[in-house]
């Protein structure tokens, strides 16, 4: 039966992460961006209140939602400060690679970090990589060159790399700061926005990977990747549904109150329209989320796409709510005495860092477009995850 | 739990609908437009099939309703789900199919138990087919009903109706038109009243049916009421429905409420035309284009954008009616579904004519969804008064009225 009502567990989850959200981190969002790190003091709440750990499995520590329920969760938390959600240290994307295959040997030392109460921080190295190189020597990689912005790349003890090697074979490879298999991230010079997510290019310098720190190779490789890429961009999208909904609340209640030609400017059509239009964007978009998070949960074949069009529609909706809020607040919204700039700046670092609108797009349209012809989901997993678009 | 998956009812409520829609109505679809009407000797058929088009409780009878009083109600749901399927076989046809229509949620929410069995219970499949019609747009009362014209005078056993209605979707061949006029002008919303006016009453008459862009199979009727006396009877909730304070505004609340239940179920046809459009262009574009390109990868991209606007236009949808079915206020989710499918379902349609080029402008069954599409963007509330409700339900918690 169609229904949009959360489970009782999901609205318990709610109720925590939205008093979380206000209590604590939209009053630490501009002290956070100024530190251009998450403070230990939030990290430490955070666990207090069970919500630092929600993808990777228990045998990890974790609390291994559904998607269906973390989407929820993450849009409470964003709604207080993306930035701040972008900068906890942990798991990050790479702990839906972990819980696919949380048997796989090479965790075994992160997982005894995480059974011992520490998250070790992993940044995640997306395929769109043109300055990496990985080169197979018989049972062994060698990764050279140097990667994009990656969130997390400055504090981060470990690496989950998912790319291809020159053979075009996609392979998924982890690695952690040690002398032998060494990284290094660069300082750069980072203004736009999510300032304390610790985007950081991360240098190789020609390291080896033993077949041991392999995760997945070939096919494996692409079927895992869809699968936690998947996961990935619905969570990505909920925060982004966070950013907008905080936008919305936020610019309503402002244009409710500014006074302009002696009246509330949000009397003027001008101003309630676009407040509208904003409404729109944001229960769409999170409709698009947790409908996908759903398909996921329940393994339908069409998940995957609609992971897609979920992120695809939230990258533009972040673009739109958050310039709007930044318009309707006017000179105001542009000086730092409000927090919509930041959401603007943040939203617009959001939509660039992973996967772009056009990219998604693309991919979904290819999907579109050949799945009738008796293309396989599988298929489409691959495509979307490990290469570049048509 | 939030949850996607269909009832085992609502899917056979698509199922069987989608087969009507294809098999029934898509075969008569560009004839009906080129006549400018449903063929009768179709309408005498479906009547007879039993198969008609209700606005409320689409699916779910008075009597399983009390029967499964501590089950969810669905009606809304199944309304919405049945409606996205008559949307994409035609809804010119489908606003044609007998019934009551859009007059049947005043009736049904707002009417006495007499006035429900009266006008509720003449759509037989025994016997001529018969449709219901609602009438409040005027020539100078389209978005801002409050501003209505037409007046009724309180005289002994009824009152007497003058004024002229626009735009009234089955409005001629209606067996009863739910009508609104006011009874004194100067105060506003309390003087209105809602009243059933019957077919054939003396001063009744329908003086023009209105060629359009779009929708040509659909009946669009200009109606007038002249000296027309209608019976207390057949005022709708009777005389003590506006005597306490409470419901002074009661004629401008029937109209209100009305469009809870019917802007969903617009939204659902303008969610079936997108969808209409959709799949013929997906078809066109696997079979028709050269598989590499711009114009491919370009054409996939936009399909890629249609589809994801009507997922989005389907689940506004569902979630305004999900709310309705529940019992809870769903006039916000109502405006915001009936916005967003209206707009969109023109920009699918017409996305769709730029991927077919100039093979859209002949034989082409989108060109004719463009043309309806536009309709959904305007009737049962523009999309500016959607945009307007919206953002008044955003302000009430500041306690400002924009």
């Amino acid at each position: 039966m169609v229904s949009f009502k959360p489970s009782d567990e999901e609205a318990a989850f709610i109720h925590v992460a939205k008093n979380f959200a206000r209590e604590f981190i939209r009053p630490a969002a501009r002290e956070t961006e100024k530190n251009r790190q998450v403070s230990e003091n939030i990290v430490k709440k955070l666990k207090e209140a069970g919500m630092n750990n929600l993808e990777l499995p228990e045998s990890f520590g974790g609390l291994e939602l559904p998607v269906l329920s973390q989407v929820q969760i993450l849009e409470e938390l964003a709604y207080g400060d993306l930035d701040i959600v972008q900068g906890l240290p942990g798991a990050g994307e790479a702990g839906s690679f972990i819980r696919k295959r949380e048997e796989h040997p090479a965790f075994d030392s992160y997982k005894k970090a995480c059974q011992t109460g520490g998250i070790p921080t992993i940044a995640f190295c997306h395929p769109n990589q043109p300055k990496l190189t990985i080169s197979r020597h018989h049972d062994s990689y060698i990764i050279d060159g140097e990667t994009v912005p990656l969130r997390m790349g400055k504090f981060a003890d470990f690496v989950l790399l998912l790319g291809k090697e020159q053979n075009g074979e996609d392979v998924i490879i982890w690695l952690e700061n040690g002398s032998d298999t060494s990284f290094k991230a660069l300082d750069g010079d980072y203004r736009l926005g999510l300032l304390s997510a610790g985007f950081a290019c991360l240098s190789f310098q020609s390291v080896t990977v033993s077949k041991k720190s392999v995760i997945a190779c070939g096919s494996e490789a692409g079927q895992l990747a869809s699968l936690a890429m998947s996961r990935i961009r619905i969570m990505e999208a909920a925060k982004e549904v966070g950013v907008i909904s905080g936008a919305l609340d936020y610019t309503v209640e402002y244009t409710a109150s500014r006074k302009a030609f002696g009246s509330e400017i949000a009397k003027f059509q001008g101003v309630s329209f676009n407040v509208a239009q904003m409404a729109i964007h944001v229960k769409g978009a999170r409709h698009l989320a947790l409908y996908a998070a759903k398909q996921i949960d329940e393994g339908t074949s069409e998940a995957v796409f609609h992971s897609i069009q979920a992120l695809k529609n939230v990258h533009r909706a972040i673009r739109f709510v958050t310039d709007s809020a930044v318009q309707l607040l006017g000179g105001h919204g542009y000086v730092q005495d409000h927090p919509v700039e930041k959401w603007m700046r943040d939203g617009q670092a959001q939509v660039a860092w992973l996967e772009q609108e056009h990219d998604l797009n693309a991919y979904a349209g290819d999907w579109l477009v050949n799945k009738a012809e008796g293309g396989k989901a599988d298929d489409l997993l691959r495509t979307v995850s490990t290469t570049n678009p048509s | 739990m939030i949850s996607y998956e269909l009832s085992p009812q609502q899917t056979q409520v698509r199922d069987v609908v989608h087969w009507f829609a294809a098999n029934e109505i898509r075969p008569i679809s560009l004839i009906a437009d080129e006549q400018k009407k449903v063929p009768d000797d179709w309408l005498q058929k479906v009547n007879q099939m039993g198969i008609s088009l209700s606005m409320s409780s689409f699916g779910e009878k008075k009597s399983e309703s009390k029967k499964q009083k501590n089950h969810e109600r669905q009606g809304n749901r199944l309304g919405v789900i049945a409606s996205e399927e008559l949307g994409w076989g035609d809804c010119a046809v489908a606003l044609t199919l007998p019934g009551p229509g859009l007059g049947g949620p005043p009736i049904q929410h707002s009417g006495t138990k007499e006035q429900k069995e009266r006008f509720l219970s003449i759509f037989s499949r025994e016997e001529e087919p018969k449709w219901g019609a609602y009438a409040l747009t005027e020539p100078e009362a389209g978005s801002d009903v409050s501003g209505l014209q037409t007046t009724a005078v309180k005289v002994d056993g009824g009152y007497i109706l003058n004024g002229q209605k626009i735009f009234i979707t089955n409005g001629k061949r209606a067996s009863w038109v739910v009508a609104f006029a006011t009874v004194d002008k100067t105060i506003g919303r309390a003087g209105h009243r809602a009243f059933v006016v019957e077919k054939g009453t003396p001063g009744f008459s329908c003086t023009r049916l209105a060629d359009k862009m779009g929708l040509r199979a659909s009946e669009t009727a200009e109606l007038v009421f002249e000296d027309c006396f209608v019976p207390d009877e057949n005022l709708l909730g009777g005389e003590e429905a506006y005597q306490n304070k409470e419901s002074r505004s009661g004629g401008f609340r029937v109209a209100m409420k009305t469009f809870d239940s019917t802007r969903p179920i617009i939204a659902a046809m303008a969610t079936g035309i997108a969808r209409a459009a959709y799949e013929y262009t997906l078809d066109f574009t696997q079979k028709e284009l050269p598989r590499h390109g711009t114009h491919y990868r370009q054409a996939s991209q936009l399909l890629a954008e249609m589809q994801e606007k009507i997922q989005v236009a389907r689940l506004l949808t569902w979630e305004s009616a999900w709310k309705g079915d529940l019992g809870k206020p769903n006039a916000q989710e109502a405006a915001m579904c009936k916005a967003y499918a209206g707009k969109i379902a023109l920009e699918v349609t017409s996305a769709s004519l730029e991927i077919m080029g100039p093979y859209g402008l002949k034989d082409n069954l989108v060109e004719k969804l463009y043309r309806d599409a536009k309709i959904y963007d305007i009737f049962e509330g523009t999309n500016q008064i959607q945009q307007l409700i919206i953002a008044r339900h955003l302000y009430e918690p500041y306690g400002l009225r924009v």
